[in-house]
């Protein structure tokens, strides 16, 4: 009885500690995870790695629609009812690069780890 | 009895090695849209998500306090009314803003609105060369002498209009650190518009690394700082242009001249603990070129550190960035 019980709780133990782990190793191992936001909140997120079929994801903003276009490992804002158009002209988001930035519609689309090894990049986002 | 005090032991190690990953991760971040650009704050530890949203508000309101644009601010009332009983913070940075301009002999002016609005630097306006008469002009409403401080009462001369654009976000910046800091948070990383501010070290405990944009290709980079507790602050001509017949006008105007700065440099960046001053030397800097900035640098060497990147591509660092700075590229030190 008192065995069987050490055994359960070792090995418990030894589970949390493997799981927390993995979530540590996961989460600083580089990737090609991209958020996608409006107005500061999430509206998706996506391992372009992990895309097979191109597809569009439409927003609707305060001076109309960004269309955004998704295939495998790439993501560009296809089309903009903006003002500006700047988050069309960006082109498709590149590692290590500036995120796709709308600023009229307050859309952004960003890698969600930095992936050019730093923490921080200065004078990018402008 | 014994299996329970044995349990109770292994439970409690097991649940302190819980909390304390979970402590480690225990984060709290916000991306907004404030000062026509994008903030995004990240803090960590336990009080950080309190201290994340007072920084949010706080910046939100310095935003509506300080915008050129918004019809409610404390600008927007002195550029129409060139007359305004002031609050303390506006106060606080126009008279800092009137030592740089001092210190930086004019080159930092936040008397350039008409300039700016004449090359339409602004949004909803089109971008284009202004006439030389236009120029002209706009020249004779610039410079400091033309903003009067008197405790609260601040004027300005007919036609002067004022910009806090190259400064605002400094201040702002200076103020969410310090929100941090009352809330004990000893771990953080700011970005507002690219000004980055750190606060501490990384939640491990090392220090925080910075990328310098690259002037030629945003997805690359021209070294990298490692900083605990500063500011660092980038000026480009990359960061806002147009062209025109073949030409590039970007948008840090030289207020000598009433054109975009030709001093010889891609971009700026200044590292300092005095977020304010970064932000303002950053500009300062760009339009006094390598040579006046190096002078600077030498009597000011306690103030602020450096990274110039030149037209010719060199790169410059000053030298009490030499243990903080590193580059595939090859750089040369300005020594003080
Ligand atoms: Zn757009």
């Amino acid at each position: 009885m008192k065995t069987r019980t050490w055994i359960i709780i070792l090995s418990s133990a030894v589970i949390v500690c493997a799981v927390l782990w993995m979530f540590i190793l996961n989460s600083s191992s580089p990737s090609k995870i991209v958020g996608i936001y409006q107005d500061g909140s999430l509206v998706e997120k996506i391992d372009l790695n992990s895309v097979t079929d191109e597809r569009e994801i439409t927003l609707n903003g305060k001076f109309g629609k960004n269309i955004i276009f998704i295939s495998h490992g790439h993501i560009e804002m296809k089309s903009a009812e903006c003002p500006d158009k700047i988050c069309v002209k960006h082109g498709a988001l590149e590692i290590g690069g500036t995120p796709i930035v709308c600023l009229p519609n307050k859309v952004v689309i960003q890698f969600e780890e930095t992936p050019y090894g730093a923490d921080a990049k200065t004078g990018a986002a402008e | 009895m014994n299996f329970m005090r044995k349990f109770s032991i292994l439970f409690m190690t097991v649940a302190v090695l819980f909390c304390s990953a979970c402590d480690f991760d225990s984060k709290a971040d916000s991306e907004f849209f404030a000062m026509d650009t994008i903030m995004s704050i990240t803090a960590y530890g336990s009080n950080s998500q309190s201290a994340v949203s007072a920084a949010e508000n706080e910046i939100n309101r310095l935003d509506k306090l300080l915008s050129v644009q918004n019809e409610n601010s404390e600008i927007f009332k002195l550029n129409r009314d060139k007359s305004i009983n002031a609050s303390a913070d506006t106060v606080t940075l126009l008279k800092r803003a009137m030592n740089f301009y001092t210190l930086t002999d004019g080159a930092f002016d936040i008397t350039t609105e008409p300039l700016t609005r004449a090359w339409g630097f602004y949004s909803g306006l089109e971008k284009r060369v202004p006439s030389q008469n236009e120029i002209d002009n706009a020249l004779k409403t610039v410079g400091a002498e033309h903003i009067n401080i008197d405790n609260k009462n601040i004027t300005l001369d007919e036609n002067t209009s004022l910009d806090l654009g190259g400064i605002a976000k400094g201040y702002a910046s200076a103020k969410t650190a310090q929100i941090f800091k009352e809330n004990g948070v000893s771990s953080a990383l700011i970005s507002l518009g690219g000004n980055v501010r750190v606060v501490g070290s990384k939640p491990d405990g090392s220090d925080w690394s910075v990328a310098i944009t690259d002037p030629d290709d945003n997805s690359k980079q021209v070294g990298t700082l490692a900083v605990r507790d500063t500011a660092v602050v980038t000026s480009g001509s990359y960061q806002r242009y147009f062209e025109e017949n073949g030409h590039i006008y970007h948008h840090i105007i030289d207020t000598e001249t009433g054109y975009p700065a030709q001093s010889g440099l891609k971009s700026v960046t200044v590292v300092s603990e005095d977020d304010t001053l970064a932000d303002a030397l950053s500009t300062g800097l760009f339009v006094m070129g390598l040579e006046k900035s190096s002078k600077l640098y030498s009597k000011n060497s306690a103030l602020f550190g450096a990274v110039f990147v030149t037209d010719k591509n060199e790169i410059y660092i000053t030298d009490n960035l030499e243990n903080r700075f590193s580059s595939q590229h090859k750089f040369e030190v300005i020594e003080r």
